[in-house]
């Protein structure tokens, strides 16, 4: 059964560009604070579906389009043409370690971000000490979380997140910053959820994570798909880049 | 629905543990501000302004809390999508962070209230028109909602909303009759048939303070702005917030 199907999907963003100005279009400009700017395709006809219990993975370098790829399944962005069509609650985690509030106990940001992700107050009171032990943070409930490291938020997030039902999982880079017996710890969990029925993408730069744990491989390029397949295509990737 | 309104809560909850978060004098602060307002313009205006208004620190002290639930929640409605970039990384009803915004105004809103309450008792004048403020403050939250909605997705896509309506906000309170009577100034009254926060302040004031039936009028034009208010602001907001993620 496909979970998500994008078909000929497309994003442009208006971004900043240097231009040649005369003077009183600079003048204009600083005052203003506002730049020239132009068109620009983030995300250029992509066409691929997930069926559930795939794991999916999304390769490319910085700026091909994998972050906004993940906002436009999720609906945080809006498409500008295509169709995509999608079965289930999605889950995203773009970065959710950065949306932890700095002045908050850890206690208050499992409940706030629990409520953020469509958890009832009970339901994050049920899963709270699971939450807390499944990061390794057990010493840290009431220590607020700007004395954190960034591989402990970001373990927080992954953990928040992991507790939450869903259809579909989509992770950003979620590998990046946790120690290895976390990311470790992690995968399997992803792995044992797809088992059970679940979707999951995630973009990360670890080839060898997609290697291991991924049946379907994108390589994005420049907001196009450069090659889809299976694991042969993370060999091609790292010959290139 | 129930997300909506469990997560309004839980945000304002949160925004309301921030505010305090470090202060010694905490919740103190929220007496503070109206009431070194009102002590200061109390003794300015008492025997020039306010001479031929009855009960002058009450008219007063209701207006002040008043327009500094309105003030307070408009001028940081301006900047909250800015504030929460959790927007980028997660899909939840935007309108939430406006909601928190004005509840958690509306609960510092309930100390002032106390405070007035406390002065009321102290004049005297303590009665059950009290209660009737409660149905008030509902369409005057409904109003500062619709308001808010409006002010904070225009925001994103201009940022000088901002600055601009810092200023604004302050010419509304000097036009709007707080610290004296709008009577016998016939361009004044006329502009304030305009200004919403006139109608609420004037409907209570009759009602709280002077134990008086409003005018048909006056009761009508606080239903109707805050109904207008709030279905232009949801409109504008609905037509906006899809873009809110890629702007901020």
């Amino acid at each position: 059964m496909e979970r998500i199907i994008l078909d000929n999907v497309s994003k442009k963003f208006w971004i900043g560009v240097k231009k040649n100005q005369n003077s009183l279009q600079q003048i204009i400009s600083l005052i203003s604070g506002r730049e020239p700017k132009k068109n620009f395709f983030a995300l250029k006809e992509v066409s691929f579906s997930v069926h559930e219990k795939e794991i999916v993975g999304i390769i490319g370098k910085n700026g091909s389009g994998k972050s906004t790829l993940m906002r436009i399944i999720s609906r945080i962005y809006k498409k500008d043409s295509g169709k995509i069509f999608s079965r289930g609650k999605i889950l995203p985690m773009i970065g959710l370690y950065l949306a932890l509030k700095p002045r908050l106990t850890m206690k208050d940001n499992i409940f706030l971000t629990g409520l953020l992700v469509g958890m009832s107050r009970n339901e994050i009171k049920m899963k709270y000490k699971s939450i807390v032990e499944y990061a390794g943070l057990g010493n840290f409930e009431d220590t607020k979380i700007y004395q954190f490291s960034e591989g402990m938020k970001q373990r927080l997030a992954f953990s928040i997140a992991i507790h939450t039902d869903s259809d579909i999982y989509l992770l950003d880079e979620v590998f990046e910053v946790g120690d290895e017996d976390f990311k470790k710890k992690s995968a399997e969990t992803l792995r044992k959820k797809a088992e059970k029925g679940v979707s999951i993408i995630f973009v990360t730069h670890d080839l060898e994570m997609i290697k291991k744990y991924c049946n379907k491989v994108i390589w994005l390029e420049k907001g196009k798909i450069k090659k889809i397949g299976g694991k042969e295509v993370v060999e091609e990737y790292g010959k290139e880049s | 629905m129930p997300n909506f309104w469990n997560l309004s809560f839980g945000l304002a909850k949160t925004e309301f543990k921030l505010r305090n978060e470090g202060s010694y004098l905490g919740i103190l602060w929220y007496l503070l501000n109206p009431l070194l307002t009102f002590l200061l313009l109390l003794l300015i205006f008492e025997d020039r302004l306010g001479k031929g208004i009855p009960k002058y620190p009450l008219y007063l002290l209701l207006g002040i809390i008043m327009f500094n639930f309105f003030q307070q929640a408009t001028q940081e409605s301006v900047r909250v999508i800015w504030r929460n970039s959790v927007i980028k990384s997660l899909n939840f009803p935007k309108e939430t962070l406006v909601m928190s915004n004005v509840l958690k105004i509306i609960f510092s809103h309930a100390f002032e209230l106390l405070l007035f309450i406390f002065v009321l008792i102290i004049y005297g004048n303590f009665n059950s028109g009290i209660l009737i403020y409660l149905i008030i403050l509902f369409f005057l939250f409904i109003f500062v909602y619709g308001f808010s909605l409006m002010l904070a997705s225009l925001s994103v896509y201009f940022v000088d909303l901002n600055n601009m309506w810092t200023f604004v906000s302050r010419l509304v309170w000097l036009g709007t009759p707080i610290f004296y009577a709008v009577e016998g100034q016939t361009r004044l009254g006329i502009l304030n048939l305009f200004n919403p926060m006139y109608y609420f302040i004037i409907v209570s004031r009759e009602i709280i303070i002077y134990s008086r039936i409003p005018e048909m009028w006056m009761i009508l034009g606080m239903m109707i702005y805050s109904f207008l208010f709030l279905i232009t602001g949801m409109f504008i907001f609905n037509k906006l917030k899809y873009k809110f993620a890629e702007l901020i």
